[in-house]
């Protein structure tokens, strides 16, 4: 059997676990090659194990239950709530079994796909409290908080809470602090509420785990369990050569990682960037409250994933599933890049009234759209004195959005003018929600006056003699305007403007066009 | 003819006595930019945070020309002050498209300019009542299809709420119904030029004026 070292430090042919200058002894540190001491003690790693998350991913319930799997095509219990157990329900049983003990029990079929949604927003909510969380296996979460100690309030505040929000999301938890991650996570698995923070007290402290927690493959924890060899104290007294040749050197690595021995590098979990969640009801709904409350919690997610992102976000939508028939959809638009929940719920309130729903409602899903870096805005002094005589309500692009979310985006607009001769093509519409710097205008033109009411398109008048009738035969006031340009794309003018009255004392932009007939249009009113 | 003057002059002391002008004392209007019709409105101008009527027989013979002048100083009160945004002038519900390079030449700062087209009464009273309540709003100025007591009185206490100007276009037809605002004023144009008769002046007195513009 061929021996494959992995590093030239993990085996060294000769080497003995129990001698004192090679072993794996935690005390004992080893001789050669060595990571300075200074990176490892620096590090503190967090782990939360979570035993019941089979169970604690498909949310709260008050009945007791049960979550199977199909093994050999029986479904067998995988793991049971405290109330099921307390009915005499026992991991291994077969659902029907389980079913005659507590006729009363709900059945979950296991779900990978919800297990892992689970641990992501547990991963998510934990980014808060620092930037390098793991999910380091199925239901573990690491993380390493030697940098946020300070910040929390010392070691004990921070775990305090964690541990009170892991609970308060319905998660039991059982949290082990050490410099390593290995050892970390091994003392989480174990229950051991240990919290270990300098290197030269990991070694006491693993030695009496038993190997169970290790989470190594069954065949090697059998084949360990038949030497007698039970804790981790007993594994490291044995030689290290013979040890990697029977176990494989990983197992070796693993034991010198969580010693701190070897460098145990992670990846940090990085969450999308892009925010989508769900929600489940177990029936239809189509209470209106009970869908505004879960778009609620979804909005308030939304804010979390956006605020550990400093990030905000212009567009929303929002899917309603029914049972039968496609998703009903609803998005929102907001002026600027935002992020708080509770501005989207007062949109969304809007929206939500005139939302017709065809059918109840079995899940809803929020997916958000592109993202954009918050900028904060700069507060005002408190001494401009003059700052507090209108009171605001809402800010103008509040009051955009308001008004866009009943109306329609297209129907709320602004203003801007563009340098072109042609009065039609002089100014343009545009957009409140968004683009803010925008606003640039073309200078005032002096000279001729313009019209203040313009008309979509030109009228054609009819005319008596040659004079131009509008309710009355016209007068020309002033004029005319010649105005031919445009050629260059083949929208060109060639017209003669000219300030009219009529008897009714209304005063009307009309024009001749210079090379076709002679007949006048009107084209707006000096209101 | 003492002892009368006397007794005129105790019974203008109860208090329970209420007379329209005294409403004026205290009221600032905002300048027209007309002399003419600043002479003839309470405080000296528009009446500011409420509802201004204008009746006007159709559209173009002088409504906007009437008011731009003031529209013009609102939109600019701002810009020159530091640290406070320029409110802005709301358009609900414009019955043609009001033409930005002429409103530039009038003075008004484009860039703050809300142009709303709502598809319904209900969306465009609702608009309007969102604009001047919300207080970012200098004016607000609207063409309702409709406009009863109720709503009427609604714009009002918006105006007052959000220190806003509402004015509010409607055809003569609209004469005879009763209005909560403080200012009606018709338009109508003839041989002679346009006729401005004040049907309703809170705190002034009605009038007719010829020729203004």
């Amino acid at each position: 059997m061929r021996v494959v070292s992995p590093t030239p430090s993990a085996i060294r042919p000769g080497e003995h676990l129990s001698n004192p200058q090679h072993a794996l002894a935690l005390d004992e540190p080893v001789a050669k090659p060595r990571i300075s001491t200074a990176t490892v003690t620096t590090r503190l790693w967090f782990c939360a194990y979570l035993p019941n998350l089979l169970l604690e991913a498909s949310g709260p319930a008050a009945a007791a239950r049960v979550v199977v799997e199909a093994q050999q095509g029986i479904h067998r219990v995988l793991l049971a709530c405290p109330k099921a157990e307390a009915a005499g329900i026992m991991p291994g049983q077969s659902s029907s079994a389980a079913l005659a003990l507590l006729p009363t029990l709900r059945i979950e079929e296991r779900s990978r796909l919800r297990e892992q949604q689970a641990i992501e927003a547990l991963a998510t909510w934990l980014e808060q409290f620092t930037s390098v969380v793991c999910i380091a296996g199925p239901d573990v979460l690491l993380l390493e908080i030697a940098g946020s100690l300070r910040l929390y309030g010392g070691l004990r505040s921070l775990r305090q809470q964690i541990a009170a929000g892991l609970k308060q999301q319905g998660f039991e938890a059982s949290l082990a602090i050490a410099p390593t991650p290995l050892a970390a996570t091994w003392l989480a698995r174990a229950g051991r509420r240990s919290c270990i923070r300098e290197s030269s007290n990991l070694a006491a402290a693993l030695r009496t785990l038993p190997l169970a927690c290790l989470d190594w493959p069954a065949a090697i924890s059998a084949s360990i369990a038949g030497m007698g060899v039970t804790s981790v104290g007993d594994c490291l007294r044995l030689p290290r050569e013979g040890f990697a040749r029977r176990f494989g050197s990983q197992r070796l690595i693993e034991l010198d990682r969580a010693l701190g021995r070897l460098p145990d590098p992670r990846t940090a979990w990085r969450a999308p960037e892009k925010f989508c969640a769900d929600h489940e009801m177990t029936e239809e709904q189509s209470d209106r409250k009970v869908l505004l409350a879960i778009c609620h919690e979804l909005l308030l997610s939304l804010e979390r994933f956006l605020l550990t992102r400093q990030l905000g976000t212009q567009r929303l939508l929002f899917n309603f599933f029914h049972l039968r028939g496609p998703a009903t959809q609803l998005s929102l638009g907001c002026a600027g890049f935002e992020s708080r929940a509770d501005h989207w719920l007062d949109l969304l309130r809007i929206h939500f009234e005139r939302l017709t729903l065809p059918e109840p409602v079995i899940a809803v899903r929020l997916y958000g759209g592109r993202n954009q870096a918050l900028q904060a805005e700069s507060g005002r002094l408190a001494f401009h004195g003059k700052v507090s005589e209108p009171r605001l309500r809402y800010s103008m692009s509040q009051l955009a959005e308001r008004l866009a979310a009943r109306i329609g985006h297209q129907s709320v607009q602004g203003v801007m003018t563009v340098a072109e001769h042609r009065p039609h093509l002089a100014w343009c519409l545009r957009s409140l929600l968004g683009d803010k710097a925008a606003t640039r205008q073309s200078a005032i033109r002096r000279g001729w006056r313009r019209p203040l009411w313009m008309l979509p398109e030109p009228t054609l008048l009819s005319a008596e003699r040659g004079y131009p009738l509008h309710r009355g035969r016209l007068t020309l006031l002033e004029g005319p305007e010649r105005l031919e340009t445009g050629w260059w794309d083949g929208d060109g003018i060639a017209r003669d403007y000219y300030t009219a009255v009529n008897p009714h004392g209304t005063r009307l932009w009309v024009y001749q066009n210079r090379n076709r007939a002679a007949a006048w249009y009107l084209h707006g009113f000096f209101g | 003819m003492r002892r009368d003057s006397s007794s005129l002059d105790k019974l203008l002391e109860n208090p329970r006595l209420w007379r329209g002008h005294s409403q004026a004392r205290g009221m600032t209007g905002l300048a027209s930019g007309y002399d003419a019709l600043d002479r003839h409105l309470p405080g000296g101008g528009w009446p500011q945070h409420a509802l201004t009527e204008i009746l006007v027989e159709h559209y173009g013979i002088g409504e906007l020309r009437l008011l731009m002048p003031a529209l013009a100083q609102l939109s600019t009160e701002g810009s020159s002050v530091d640290f406070v945004e320029p409110r802005w002038i709301a358009w609900v519900a414009p019955p043609l498209q009001p033409y930005p390079p002429a409103l530039q030449q009038w003075g008004l700062d484009l860039s703050h300019m809300l142009i709303v087209h709502p598809k319904s009464g209900s969306d465009m009273l609702w608009s309007a009542e969102q604009a001047l309540s919300s207080g970012t709003c200098a004016a607000v100025l609207l063409w309702p299809d409709v406009l009863d007591d109720q709503a009427s009185r609604r714009l009002q206490l918006a105006a007052e709420k959000g220190r806003s100007w509402a004015i509010a276009f409607r055809p003569l037809a609209a004469r005879s119904q009763p209005s909560a605002a403080a200012l009606r004023i018709e338009l109508q144009s003839g041989q002679t030029g346009m006729r401005l008769s004040i049907l309703k002046s809170r705190g002034g007195s009605p009038a007719v004026l010829h020729n203004i513009l």
